[in-house]
């Protein structure tokens, strides 16, 4: 583990195209839809591969809890997937997933093949979004333990670094019919430079956003009122809950011979803890919405000792009544 | 466990239907396979199809070629539920849950204060103190129903009654002619069961305004938070600790619980909700 | 008959009064006795006496017009009740009848008030247990209308 690799970028482009059409599904991000998001690599897209750019739309969530799954039969894995592109913000979320979904008594069998079939290339951030908060979590915008490689551009060539045995398993195949450097030194001074640089202009633009401890504190002493006025042009319609790396929260449903269907949902939509004697804790919507803050920063962090809110910034783009979680607690701070 | 994937069933047909009270019926199972359970862990019990809702066997964790599950008609699932004839298919996930650490009981007196349908995860409760009764020292047993017509395992209390060391003291909150027992809410028990505090456990289980109740008077009769055991209900989906319905402030309470002591979970938001 | 010291210390209501306070309470009380069906006190009669439960059982209700008892609760063993004896106008607020043979403790109220003229503690510690009976039935109370309120 932590062993730096170099490949130049032709290689690169020769060994994913290799890889696309033997055994592996590729995702990584190109441009689309006005942004950056994941889509399936072949032949004619690699070059449009995007590289060390904030970040993705989709959270990295998606490819191991889709919106709807039938999980009454194990899946079968036909292809092993590479994720290339995961931002640190996305792969820091999937720690408190692995939390959740795998544990000695009860793991969830397609969650974990799918993270066991999976290998995650994580990318640095050398550009970051308008939105994007991560430092003031304690999160660096670059990758480190929690995903499998990571890769840093510099001019013409890719630098890989391991982080796990399933990344150095996975250079170590591919040092077979590629042409991969291993390298003495594991730090190169000019990706150091300019991962400085990305903390630094997020530092800047967040030195207003307390940190972890604090929010915590914040959240859990409030009063109702300031839920009550940012909840004021809430529709209740999940956006942040579906786009936020860290949000699983799901239903059960049942089909005919028993099986069962998994779908995506949030406690934002009404009645999600309502009971059979027809009483709701969270029928009010200003009650709903403090809930997913008291889980986020408080619950979440208390049960299972993770970060559940990684400052990727996505539930503030993707609120449609453009309700801002860091508008809200700076105003509690 | 009913199988390795979490979310596959184990089929069980149904054998009886025993009814209990007017809202309440016992649904006798055979599991297709020897499913095994502590006492206090719950069940999924699924309607081919239909739906799916969480249960905590009322049968004894000794047997494990049949399950009782007793179910009250209280919304859209159950009603379903109620509808069931001997010979149809059900599916079973789990045994889901923390259940009642009966070893932590042993050299103390048990003091359970059940209310409705609560009696029947203490059915199986009792059951498992009954085989262990002599490391025990003494099983005290109040239950409070709405009515007469409302008390369910009747049969029982003439058992426990004739077992040494139990005791059982059961009242009705509305009288009606022909009831020779206690009138009043099951706190009014409290009063002549004489505990000996110190050493002793109280358990409860029953609608969350008796659970409220119940622990506020135990609390007020000397019991410390530690001592109390609460069987917490919440709309469940997945049963183990995935899906997040059950969260009850940082606790999922179908895998950290549903059996908590009063200590751990009284600062939880909507506790009796 | 009267009631021995360490009779007294049996019964839970008694619990923290010194031996002298016990000694005070046996001198004046009395022990009666009531078969089945028997009335101990209607609704609304006057009370001279504080009662504590010792053997047996006793069904508490009130009465509605046109003489129908509804039946509310039972007191049990180690319960106090009359306790409108205690305060005036000692007007009973329920009537309370013997569904088995039972043995009550009649304290008398007026006597009891006296004694606490000499001994302001005794009469503070009396007045808190009376306090804490009613505080329960009320609470029980409320707990069983909501029951019947609700599912």
């Amino acid at each position: 583990m932590n062993n730096l690799f170099k490949i130049n970028r032709d290689e690169w482009f020769r060994l994913i195209q290799a890889l696309s059409v033997s055994s592996y599904n590729i995702y990584a991000p190109v441009r689309k839809n006005g942004g950056i998001d994941y889509t399936i690599i072949n032949d004619e897209n690699k070059d449009e591969i995007v590289y060390n750019e904030a970040k993705p739309a989709t959270p990295l969530k998606m490819f191991f809890l889709p919106v709807k799954l039938n999980v009454t039969e194990p899946e079968k894995v036909l292809r092993k997937t590479i994720i290339i592109g995961a931002p640190a913000c996305d792969v820091e979320g999937l720690k408190l997933l692995d939390l959740i979904y795998i544990d000695e008594k009860f793991s969830d069998e397609t969650y974990l093949s799918r993270r066991e079939n999976t290998i995650i290339i994580s990318t640095d951030c050398y550009v970051t979004q308008e939105h994007c908060h991560c430092t003031t979590y304690g999160i660096n915008p670059y990758p480190e333990n929690g995903c499998d490689i990571s890769l840093s551009t510099e001019k013409d060539d890719h630098y890989l670094m391991t982080w796990s045995e399933k990344g150095d398993l996975f250079i170590k195949e591919l040092g077979s019919s590629a042409q991969i450097e291993a390298l003495e030194n594991n730090k190169i001074e000019s990706i150091s430079a300019r991962r400085e640089k990305t903390i630094n202009e997020l530092s800047y633009k967040n030195s207003n956003l307390p940190g972890t401890e604090k929010t915590k504190e914040k959240i859990n002493k409030s009063g109702q009122e300031i839920w009550k006025k940012y909840s004021s042009k809430c529709v209740s319609c999940g956006a942040c809950s579906a786009i936020c790396p860290t949000c699983s929260c799901f239903l059960l449903i049942d089909k005919p011979g028993f099986q069962k269907i998994k779908q995506q949902d949030t406690c934002q939509y009404p009645a999600f803890e309502r009971v059979a004697g027809g009483e709701d804790p969270l029928k009010e919507l200003s009650k709903r919405f403090k809930n997913r803050y008291m889980c986020k920063y408080v619950w979440k962090p208390e049960r299972f000792n993770a970060i559940a809110c990684t400052g990727c910034g996505r539930c503030i783009e993707a609120c449609i009544a453009k309700i801002s979680k860091n508008e809200l607690i700076m105003e509690l701070a | 466990m009913a199988s390795d994937n979490i979310y596959k069933v184990l089929k069980a047909t149904v054998e009886e239907v025993i009814d209990e009270s007017p809202l309440i019926k016992t649904f006798v199972l055979t599991p297709e396979s020897p499913f095994k359970f502590s006492t206090g862990e719950f069940i999924e019990l699924t309607l081919n199809g239909f739906g799916e809702a969480p249960f905590t066997p009322s049968s004894s964790p000794l047997i494990s070629d049949k399950l009782e599950i007793t179910i009250m008609k209280t919304g859209y699932v159950t009603e379903k539920f109620h509808m069931l004839k001997p010979g149809e298919v059900l599916g079973i996930r789990g045994p889901f849950g923390r259940g009642y650490p009966v070893e932590k009981f042993y050299g103390k007196e048990v003091l359970i204060l059940g209310g409705g349908c609560g009696l029947a995860p203490i059915r199986s409760l009792l059951y498992a103190l009954e085989a262990v009764r002599d490391n025990l020292k003494r099983v005290v047993l109040c239950y409070g129903s709405k009515s007469p017509a409302d008390c369910i395992y009747k049969p029982l209390f003439n058992r426990l009654n004739k077992i040494e060391k139990f005791e059982t003291y059961r009242t009705v909150d509305k009288y009606e002619p022909g009831w020779d027992e206690s009138v009043g809410v099951v706190t009014t028990l409290l009063d002549r069961v004489n505990m000996d505090i110190e050493n002793s456990v109280a358990i409860v289980c029953g609608p969350p305004i008796m659970m409220k109740f119940g622990t506020i008077r135990l609390l007020e009769m000397g019991y410390k938070d530690a001592q109390i055991y609460l069987s917490m209900e919440k709309n469940m989906s997945c049963g183990a600790g995935k899906c997040g319905h059950c969260m009850m402030g940082e606790f999922f309470v179908c895998k950290d619980g549903p059996v908590f002591t009063y200590e751990e979970v009284k600062h939880t938001p909507d506790l009796w909700k | 008959m009267v009631l021995e010291i360490n009779e007294l210390k049996k019964v839970s209501f008694f619990d923290n009064y010194s031996d002298d306070h016990l000694k005070i309470i046996s001198k004046i009380s009395t022990i009666k006795e009531f078969s089945v069906k028997e009335i101990l006190f209607e609704q609304y009669d006057k009370l001279s006496d504080l009662y504590i439960l010792l053997e047996g059982t006793l069904s508490l209700g009130i009465s509605l017009p046109k003489e129908k008892r509804i039946h509310l609760s039972n007191i049990q063993p180690g319960q106090m009740f009359s306790w409108s004896a205690g305060f005036e106008p000692c007007i009973s607020t329920a009537w309370v009848k013997a569904t088995s043979p039972t043995k009550v403790m009649a304290i008398d109220a007026k006597k009891l008030q006296s004694e606490f003229k000499k001994d302001c503690e005794f009469g503070f510690i009396t007045i808190s247990k009376i306090a804490r009976t009613i505080s329960n039935r009320l609470s029980d109370t409320r707990f069983q209308l909501m029951n019947q309120l609700t599912l």
